[in-house]
């Protein structure tokens, strides 16, 4: 039996599986494959990066040199008056010194002036490091979100048949947002490491005891860093848990407040809510705990080496291994010592979030199912007759579940075909074949005797008009949802469609007419105005074939006439397949094909098939809802 | 604040040992000071002017770094303590509140922004106490100390670097505006770019079927660049803002640099009071450098809590003032006298002078085209909307005097909209009595046709509905809202429009159930099929809030109005005022 895809693409069928979107991706811990692949992004933007790199190792070089600029220059050599050449300066002494000589400056002015022009050398660097920095970023993921969209927007009806749009939305906003968070947080990593090595070089060349003795402290905030962060990994992921489970009962309950009061459930829900909150409460609680714990404890570490250095210094000092001015820059440096090793700890996290992102951001652009598109396609004439054929079709969604077992109908150009059938008959995957939304093998549907898989899906879909059950809005105007941004339809060409199909008489009485806004969903219309601005959404493009699929909800009468009407119009002079579920409808049709269970059951008219006292007849009497029937065509009551 | 009320001892809690951790934290500084100067004194073996070793010093500095910690530690907890007690007191108060609140209070504030208000005003609220009070503590500890510190060691210097301090709050000020108002350029933007992309991917297919791919990704570019471009300015100002807070606070340095350091050679300072300046200086700033962000959360906060309190202050819709005189139990007799009913801040009545007796036991339907008032009428009953006092007994006596819980425990509802719980079926079908014994829920079941369906999931009655369980037809919805309003055995049911999903044949099996169950029962439903409304002892069709027909089906039928008119459109498939046009 023949199946759809092509082979290549049939062997990932697993993947596709739609627990694959709710699975915890591995939770990979490093992955580097996936981290070139996102870095892959920035590659347009490397001379930027280049230049934020060589900035910020300025800027972060120049912030040592002011402690050096305090303790070195102004301790040892000003106040003091010994320079102590045994220690590491970074010739700053001899800097001031010529500052001196060359302005004819006191020592105290030359230091000062040294001292200011480094630190507006580091904010301005650094301001220009960030921003070259950011601003690659920031366009990286956006060619990235670019990217992502242009890859769902071509993946076919198949597709979005499995996979949750909610799932996939995420992945464009927040899965995006949080690879920003990494590469950001690598970005000042590097600021905070550059300090980290120089200092650690000046302190190593100083004492490589006291250095060794306050290194000892370093593991100590590793550690508890560590155990911090998978600690409150564990509890930020209770604490995430408890609110929304949090939210999820207060929606619930707001959105079904009237089953709640009607049920006489208040007094009950709020309780369970005081205990959903309660639950809450006592997670915020112990992330609270674990939060402050450790962030006062890293706080006290560093200062704790402050003891530290001031007894072995003064040890050192006396046997005039140190300088009183490298004391004082031992304990400036403290600080450039803890702080990047805390912020490794922070981007840890942030890293393995990313990669999860990532991870997922690339699952969907590794989505690789389409539509298979011939190499050459035959051009169509300006304007087609219309006229459609089914030969012999078989087609299945999943191998070895077949859906249409040998479909064969022609309509010819002008015709009206209405398709009956219950549940699961096949009618909409044979409406959905038509608009090449699924692939299948050629030599099965013919559009004016031409095969469909030597036609370009757009080419296909340009000429056919199809109004779903479930027509969707976009947010815009009521004009702007008639053209759908199609520039060659002009806003009176917009209008006409909507007189010919009785749109005109409610969106004129909307306050703004045409240009009245929808949100999207079109909660602000009712089914029956929907149905007919989808009318006149198709009569707009007018396409040469038309493809209903008749709303089975109840619709009031009037509307109903109206809707009627507008159909009859829209299908005028066109070739229309419908879908059908009332009766007038039906009548309408030139013939009707009878589907059950993927097999032509019934053809001709109404007059005939009632006559015929088949199936059709059972359908009529059941006024063809959506029923499901069993083998025999006997409805299956549950 | 009244709700730091319950909270006192903790907020003291903060109080002291906010004071305890700043003076042993500048204390550690004053040693480390000392420590310095020790040292020097050693170097130039000039006599020691601080009666301690170093070695001693080095132990005073752990000692007050520890103690430090645990005041901390004490301090921050309780504080942010205080801070989830007050959210948690919020949630449970709005919870509260909105259960009293009916159609016209969600009409005003709808569901998404009450969740809004709930998640982050509350959340806002939080931030303030737990963050707000630490900074307020902050802001008043620390320049407290610094400063008296600073002045102790040298009024001039002080002086000297008191000026920077408003030029740094004024800056800091400055950039949480402009950080506030960038920050919801890119909320929005990034709100606009989701809404895009949602709606651009639930319509693909109308997309698809109109080749419009093309198009919608050039539209998407100009979101997605908007998007980037506000998040690149919200950055730049972050940026500038880090780049200038260290600058200002560099100038500060260069003053005790320069000038302290000629109080040094001058002996006015020592090295040691040189470098607790240093210290002190940033003790000082850190708040100030915060204070911008303070004010902005005070703002937005006062916003939330406005915000909230709309919420919380909004008095009850529906008033429930039982007069006493009210039997235990209901008949379920109903005598409409001349009702009508239009909705707050609406000049049109939706209800005009409606005129119906209802026996007791009598079963009656509802018909009339969208917007005539149906749901408005059936809402009455239970009062979810309130009726005009005297137009509505219940057998003989005004609904308004029942105690709402027995007016809506006796009369059983079921709504148009069929809404489910996120929770097992059975909760779902035994929704007012969750203890109800499983074999009344699979009759019930039974009743509205589910029982076939809910044998085909493995879970049966425990199977989740939901987003996070099964996903049901519309029909199947309806099939449970119906059994759960079955389920009562109430002395009135009134069903709205419950059966538009479901299909003829599944209907007329239920509308048998329903007969022989609802025998000698009130029953009132509302339908748009004929074949539904013609098993009702009576008929009333309404239009534009009138009754405008009413009587058994044949009657209606012989009456040759809008009734038989829907008959025929809906039995005939056509209207004869337009037949059908020949096929072209």
């Amino acid at each position: 039996m023949n199946t759809i895809t092509k082979p290549e693409n049939a062997n990932t069928g697993k993947e596709r599986d739609h627990a694959m979107f709710d699975a915890e991706l591995s939770g990979a811990v490093l992955n580097f494959h996936l981290l070139k692949r996102i870095v892959s992004w920035l590659k347009p933007y490397r001379i930027r990066l280049l230049v934020s790199g060589v900035l910020v190792l300025i800027a972060s070089f120049t912030l040592v040199v002011m402690e050096v600029v305090i303790s070195r220059v102004l301790v040892d050599y000003i106040i003091v008056g010994d320079a102590n050449s045994v220690m590491p300066d970074l010739g700053m002494i001899e800097f001031t010194r010529s500052v001196e000589t060359l302005f004819a400056l006191p020592p105290l002015y030359a230091a000062g002036a040294v001292f200011f022009v480094l630190m507006s050398l580091s904010a301005v660097l650094g301001h220009w490091h960030r921003l070259t920095l950011i601003d690659a970023i920031v366009r990286a993921l956006r060619d990235l979100r670019q990217d992502l969209f242009s890859h769902l927007e071509s993946r076919p009806s198949s597709f979005y048949d499995r996979v949750p749009v909610g799932r996939i939305m995420t992945r464009v906003t927040n899965d995006v947002e949080a690879l920003y968070e990494m590469l950001r947080g690598m970005g000042s990593l590097l600021g905070e490491f550059v300090p980290f090595l120089v200092a650690l070089t000046i302190m190593l060349s100083t004492s490589v005891e006291l250095t060794g003795i306050l290194l000892l402290l370093v593991p100590i905030v590793g550690v508890a860093t560590f155990y911090f962060r998978r600690a409150t990994r564990d509890i930020f992921r209770r604490v995430r848990n408890s609110v929304s489970a949090l939210n999820q009962y207060l929606q619930e309950n707001l959105s079904g407040m009237q089953v709640v009061q009607l049920s006489q459930r208040q007094d009950r829900n709020r309780s369970e809510y005081t205990r959903i909150n309660r639950e809450n409460l006592t997670q915020e609680f112990k992330s609270i705990d674990l939060a402050t714990f450790y962030g006062a404890f890293n706080d006290s570490l560093a200062s704790i080496g402050l003891g530290i250095i001031i007894y072995y210094g003064a040890g050192a000092v006396v046997q005039d291994a140190m300088s009183l001015g490298g004391v004082i820059l031992f304990t400036r440096f403290m600080n450039m010592l803890f702080t990047p090793v805390v912020m490794l700890g922070e981007q840890l996290n942030v890293l393995f979030r990313a990669m999860a992102s990532g991870e997922r951001i690339f699952q969907a652009l590794d989505w690789d199912e389409q539509i298979h598109e011939p190499e050459h396609p035959k051009q169509l004439p300006q304007r087609l007759a219309g006229k459609v054929e089914f030969r012999n079709v078989h087609f299945s969604y999943t191998p070895g579940t077949p859906i249409l077992k040998g479909v064969s109908v022609t309509v010819q150009a002008g015709e009206k075909l209405a398709i009956v059938g219950p549940t699961g008959s096949g009618k909409s995957t044979m409406i959905r074949l038509l608009g090449r939304f699924y692939d299948f093998p050629p030599g099965q549907i013919f559009l004016d005797d031409i095969d469909l898989n030597e036609l370009h899906s757009r080419d296909v879909r340009q000429r056919i008009g199809v109004v779903l059950q479930d027509f969707h809005i976009f947010s815009g105007t009521i004009l702007d949802n008639i053209s759908l941004g199609n520039e060659q339809i002009s806003r009176e060409k917009a209008i006409a469609a909507a007189k010919t199909v009785n749109a005109h008489w409610f969106i004129e009485r909307l306050e703004q007419g045409y240009d009245t806004q929808l949100v999207e969903r079109g909660a602000n219309l009712s089914q029956g105005q929907r149905q007919l601005l989808a009318f006149a959404r198709v009569l707009a493009a007018d396409p040469e074939i038309l493809i209903l699929d008749e709303a089975t909800a109840s619709i009031d009468t009037e509307t109903e006439i109206l809707i009627q009407d507008g159909l009859r119009k829209l299908m005028a002079g066109r070739t229309s397949i419908l879908i059908a579920h009332r009766l007038q409808t039906i009548q309408e049709a030139n013939h009707v094909l009878v589907l059950h269970l993927g097999e032509v059951k019934e053809y001709g008219t109404h007059q005939e098939l009632i006559a015929a006292d088949g199936l059709y007849r059972t359908l009529h009497e059941l006024q063809f809802q959506d029923v499901v029937l069993d083998k025999d065509g006997d409805p299956i009551i549950d | 604040m009244p709700y730091l009320k319950p909270y006192k001892g903790q907020v003291i809690v903060g109080f002291v040992g906010f004071f305890g951790a700043r003076f042993f934290e500048i204390s550690t500084y004053y040693l480390v000071a000392e420590g310095i100067d020790a040292i020097g004194e050693m170097l130039s073996e000039l006599p020691a002017a601080f009666p301690y070793s170093v070695g001693e010093i080095g132990l005073f500095i752990v000692l007050t770094v520890l103690l430090r910690f645990v005041f901390v530690v004490q301090a921050r907890r309780a504080f942010r303590r205080v801070g989830q007690q007050v959210s948690f007191d919020l949630r449970e108060q709005l919870f509260a509140s909105v259960q009293q609140q009916g159609s016209d209070f969600f009409s005003r504030i709808g569901v998404g922004d009450i969740m809004t208000r709930a998640i982050q005003d509350i959340a806002l609220v939080q931030r303030l106490i737990a963050f707000g009070l630490i900074q307020t503590v902050i802001m008043v500890y620390a320049p407290l100390f610094a400063l008296s510190a600073m002045f102790v060691k040298s009024v001039s210097l002080t002086l000297l670097i008191l000026p920077l301090l408003p030029l740094i709050y004024i800056y800091a000020q400055w950039v949480a505006t402009k950080m506030a108002v960038t920050s919801k350029a890119v909320q929005e933007s990034l709100s606009e770019l989701a809404a895009h992309t949602q709606e651009n991917l639930s319509g693909i297919r109308t997309i698809q079927a109109q080749a419009q791919e093309e198009n919608e990704i050039k539209r998407f570019f100009r979101t997605n660049d908007q998007y980037a471009g506000a998040f690149y300015e919200q950055a730049r100002i972050g940026s500038l803002m880090s780049a200038w807070m260290p600058w200002l606070t560099a100038l500060s340095q260069l003053t005790i640099i320069v000038y302290g350091g000629h109080l040094v050679l001058t002996g006015v300072l020592s090295v040691g009071d040189l470098i607790f300046f240093l210290a002190c200086l940033n003790m000082l700033l850190q708040p100030i450098r915060m204070a911008g962000f303070f004010i902005t959360l005070v703002a937005r906060a006062s916003v939330g809590v406005d915000r909230l309190c709309e919420i919380y202050d909004a008095p009850a819709e529906i008033v429930d003032q039982p007069s006493g005189l009210t039997a235990a139990s209901i008949q379920g007799s109903f005598d409409i006298r001349d009702l009508s009913f239009s909705y707050p801040r609406s000049p049109h009545p939706v209800l005009s002078n409606i005129s119906l007796s209802i026996k007791a036991g009598e079963s009656i339907g509802i018909v009339g085209r969208v917007g005539s008032g149906k749901s408005t009428l059936l809402k009455q009953f239970t009062r979810m909307l309130d009726p005009p006092a005297g137009t509505l007994f219940l057998d003989g006596i005004d609904v308004r005097e029942y105690p709402l819980a027995l007016l809506r425990s006796q009369i059983a509802q079921v709504l148009q909209d069929p809404f489910l719980f996120g929770e097992p079926l059975r909760n779902n079908i035994s929704y007012d009595d969750p203890e109800r014994a499983l074999e009344f829920i699979w009759e019930s079941a039974d009743s509205a046709a589910l029982r076939g369906t809910i044998e085909e999931f493995p879970k049966q009655m425990e199977t989740l509905v939901g987003e996070r369980g099964v996903t049901l037809s519309g029909g199947q919805k309806q099939r449970t809202t119906l059994a759960r309003g079955l389920i009562r055995d109430s002395a009135v049911l009134i069903l709205d429009d419950c059966f538009s999903s479901v299909d003829t044949e599944t209907e007329e099996h239920i509308l048998s159930r329903l007969k022989q169950l609802r025998d000698g029962k009130t029953t009132i439903l509302v339908s748009h099929r004929v074949s539904t409304l013609r098993h009702t002892d009576r008929i009333v069709v309404l239009e534009e809030g009138r009754i405008a027909e009413q009587g058994t089906h044949h009657q209606l039928l012989d009456l040759d109005g809008i009734y038989a008119e829907l008959e025929r459109l809906q039995t005939q498939g056509m209207s004869p005022a337009k037949p059908a046009a020949e096929p072209v």
